[in-house]
């Protein structure tokens, strides 16, 4: 009785887990990208090759690079780089070029699977808390649109804190401006 | 070298801008834009420099002006995206500044003035936080470190202006500036990203001249200057905690 | 003197497995409620941005306060050699690792963050009292283990006494970390007094104690093991001690705040007009918590048992009450910005703020209880913690 105890659980144990195997690869099936290979990630056409790094590079290092960055800018006030070109470590800017619009022209949430961070992350199973403060969409009239790259811009003649923006923007914007997206 | 031309260029255009006097309330001088004005300071950092304690930020505030102090109330709401609490009670909803009204009933003296976190000099709340969330920059700005901050609220407990709130309910559509979220305390922090910028804490800027912002450390400033001359007085300035918002007329 | 015997209870029983459930359950539903505190936010519950700290923080300084005081037993055994304790050391020592458990689950789940638990494990800001408690409570548990190790592992009996001296200075140094959370705050009138600390240590020997007869009495009742009364009479004229020298505390404290004019405000809000506060005060603290449990342990009714459980049970309510009027009649009263002004502000400045306590507060406070208990019940039958027996005949040194 204790042989046939054993195998049933045995059965039962190994059912499952040809199950679960199953259930784990059509999870692949359903979200491949061109090559076959990782969820589909929504990028903005426009944005170029790099930014800040390479997207390899990004990919794997961007917790390590936001940490860092976040320490430098909050607790030590340093909010540009040496050399004007690189951004600093506000998340708005990463913010403000990730963004996705949906078909109706409105900037895609953080509940959005469409939502660049939660596109991979949903994927990954890494739940990131960021959002829980940060504001997940860009901020500003609908006027205001995400640079393509920021390798060009000449960070000499911007005002500070304002990388997208040059003196001429900033002095044609209102003071108060609402985002009529959402 | 690149590096040290191109922050050259970079601090020029900052001295230049920087020499623009900050005057008082018909305020002279160019403006980048609405709204925006800068103050003169002899340290001038560049923002890729850490803060240092050269520079050390402080308010004075002149509670005898005839000011709406209402509207410093206001600006400082828009300016960090706050009041937008649906679930939670009046008294669980955040204010980093607030109203007093203070009224003497033997004399029968009132007034009212404004009171925000006072940024003091050796603050209890970072001296209580068990993670180091509740921090002091160099220059005097005390701000919570969200990323670091546990909810714990002792920082709450052991402020003596009761300056600190905490976020009760969750949030969203928060402003771009000022990132705040559900379970972490917050305050006031003296604007620190519009400071870092070369603007002034929104609360100043709605003052209409009745705040005061600037180095106390330098003593040619406005501040220190009105200080020497006019003197001024802290809050609860028997707990010795030295806060760089000084009041006349209390 | 009969042989000492320790016993795992049996727990293969109705009766064990009623108990079990019950006390999970209240632990599921203080899990639960947290839970809902956690997900909705603290909005749900009746703290603010005035009074910060609620009826959890009550609880949860109540079983770390108690924590200690219940080592009390096994460390008058092991540092001050009184023989007649050592059978109950184990029991001591064990109770007082589920108290502390229980508190510590209560307080971490309060936190507005409690997912960034790993953030307070890992950054330190050492002029905090909070980082040096995180070590004590941690330090606790681990020197108490080893110190119940080395009394439940025979090769290891010899080193009980160093073993008990570590953890009896720990828990002292612990206890005052207690006590200085509140003692160190200089903004608020209620706290700022050194006295504060030396008062947590006599609370919790007094707290811990009650807490100790209650487990002791109970599991040896539902248990049908013997209990004489030698054990019960020493341990109930000990508690008659502690809720005295308490007392002799809280007299000291509310008499120097009287005589300091910074501090008197509030001795007399707490005395005469705190409205709840004061009722806690006179009727549960002093009264239910104090002079009723005193008449009971050393009157005419100083023999029997049901009285004696009565009167732990109400030194335990007396001694929620004081945490209840420190906490949260200590956050209640107004801090003085512009001492002897009438003071108005939208951020209730200068009145008296209300407090309710929320059911979710109210269930997560008492799931940290059911957590201590159902501990308990766990440990005493998967270990040897209670002796078989504690007749006279066992347990009195001067028996024949």
């Amino acid at each position: 009785m204790w042989l046939h105890l054993n195998f049933n659980s045995y059965f039962k144990s190994s059912c499952l887990t040809v199950a679960g195997l199953a259930l784990i690869a059509s999870f692949n099936m359903v979200n491949a990208s061109e090559n076959g290979l990782g969820p589909k990630i929504t990028i903005q056409e426009s944005s170029g090759e790099s930014c800040v790094l390479p997207s390899e590079q990004m990919r794997r290092e961007h917790p390590d690079l936001l940490k860092h960055d976040r320490i430098q800018t909050l607790r030590e006030g340093v909010r540009a780089k040496a050399d004007g070109s690189k951004l600093d470590g506000s998340l708005k800017q990463c913010v403000n070029c990730h963004a996705v619009k949906d078909d109706a022209d409105k900037y895609v949430r953080i509940d959005n699977d469409q939502h660049f961070c939660v596109s991979c992350h949903q994927y990954a199973a890494v739940s990131i808390d960021c959002f829980q403060c940060h504001r997940d969409i860009p901020e500003g009239s609908s006027n205001f649109h995400a640079l393509s790259s920021h390798k060009d811009v000449n960070y000499t003649n911007v005002v500070p804190g304002t990388y997208s923006l040059t003196i001429e923007d900033v002095a044609n914007i209102a003071p108060e401006v609402s985002s009529d997206d959402n | 070298m690149t590096i040290n031309s191109e922050k050259e260029t970079h601090s020029e255009m900052e001295s230049s801008r920087r020499n623009f006097i900050f005057g008082s309330v018909a305020a002279a001088g160019l403006t980048i834009a609405p709204g925006v004005m800068l103050y003169q300071t002899a340290n001038a950092r560049s923002l890729s420099e850490k803060t240092s304690s050269k520079v050390r930020w402080g308010m004075l505030v002149d509670t005898s002006k005839d000011v709406d102090w209402n509207k410093c109330v206001d600006a400082c709401n828009k300016e960090h995206g706050l009041a937008n609490e649906n679930h939670s009670r009046d008294d669980q909803k955040t204010q980093y500044i607030r109203v007093v009204d203070v009224k003497n009933k033997g004399t029968g003296y009132s007034m009212s003035l404004p009171v925000m976190c006072q940024h003091c000099e050796q603050p209890p709340c970072v001296d209580v936080c068990p993670t180091g969330a509740s921090m002091k920059r160099p220059d005097g700005i005390v701000l919570v470190d969200r990323h670091r901050c546990i909810g714990c609220r002792y920082c709450m407990m052991a402020c003596p202006y009761k300056a600190r709130s905490f976020v009760h309910e969750v949030l969203t559509d928060q402003t771009e500036n000022t990132p705040r979220g559900k379970g972490c305390v917050e305050s006031c922090n003296m604007c620190v990203n519009r400071v870092d910028n070369g603007q002034l804490p929104a609360c100043v800027e709605a003052s209409q001249g009745a705040i005061i912002f600037g180095d106390l450390n330098d003593p040619q400033s406005d501040i220190s200057q009105l200080l020497a001359k006019h003197g001024g007085k802290q809050i609860r300035a028997d707990l010795k905690l030295n806060p760089g918002v000084h009041y006349q007329g209390i | 003197m009969k042989k000492l015997r320790f016993l795992e209870v049996e727990g293969n029983t109705k009766g064990f497995y009623t108990f079990l459930g019950l006390f999970g359950l209240i632990s599921l539903v203080g899990i639960l409620a947290a839970y809902y505190m956690e997900h909705n936010g603290h909005w749900v519950t009746g703290m603010s941005n005035q009074v910060i700290w609620g009826t959890p923080h009550v609880f949860a300084i109540f079983l770390i306060v108690a924590a200690s005081g219940a080592l009390n037993v096994a460390s008058i055994s092991s540092v001050f050699a009184k023989t007649a304790y050592k059978p109950l050391a184990r029991l001591s020592g064990m109770l007082a690792l589920a108290l502390l458990s229980g508190g510590l689950v209560v307080l971490l789940l309060d936190l507005g963050r409690p997912d960034r638990l790993i953030v307070a494990m890992t950054e330190f800001n050492f002029v905090s009292i909070f980082t040096w408690n995180i070590f004590l409570y941690t330090g606790f548990m681990g020197i108490v283990g080893i110190y119940l190790w080395t009394m439940m592992d025979r090769p290891y009996n010899k080193l009980t006494k160093k073993a008990g001296m570590t953890a009896f200075i720990w828990r002292l140094v612990l206890t005052t970390g207690t006590g200085s959370i509140f003692g160190f705050l200089v903004a608020r009138e209620a706290y700022d007094s050194a006295v504060l600390a030396p008062m947590f240590i006599i609370m919790s020997f007094s707290f811990g104690l009650a807490f100790f007869m209650l487990v002791l009495m109970g599991s040896y009742k539902y248990t049908q093991r013997d209990l004489g009364d030698y054990i019960v009479n020493r341990l109930k004229n000990l508690l008659g001690v502690f809720v005295a020298a308490v007392f002799y505390f809280v007299l000291v404290y509310h008499t120097t705040n009287l005589y300091s004019a910074e501090h008197r405000d509030v001795t007399i809000f707490i005395l005469t007009n705190g409205g709840i506060y004061t009722f806690l005060f006179w009727v549960v603290q002093i009264g239910l918590g104090t002079a009723v449990p005193l008449f009971l342990l050393y009157g005419p009714t100083g023999k029997n048992r049901t009285m004696i459980g009565l009167a732990s049970l109400l030194i335990i309510l007396g001694g929620m009450a004081q945490l209840y009027i420190i906490i949260i009649g200590g956050q209640a009263y107004p801090m003085h910005l512009f001492p002897g002004m009438e003071v108005t502000s939208s951020f209730y400045d200068g009145v008296v703020a209300s407090y309710a306590p929320s059911l979710p507060e109210l269930l997560l406070g008492l799931g940290g209880v059911g957590v201590t208990l159902l501990l308990v019940t766990v440990a005493i039958a998967a270990l040897k913690f209670l002796p078989a027996s504690l007749a006279d005949e066992i347990a009195d040194p001067h028996s024949k």
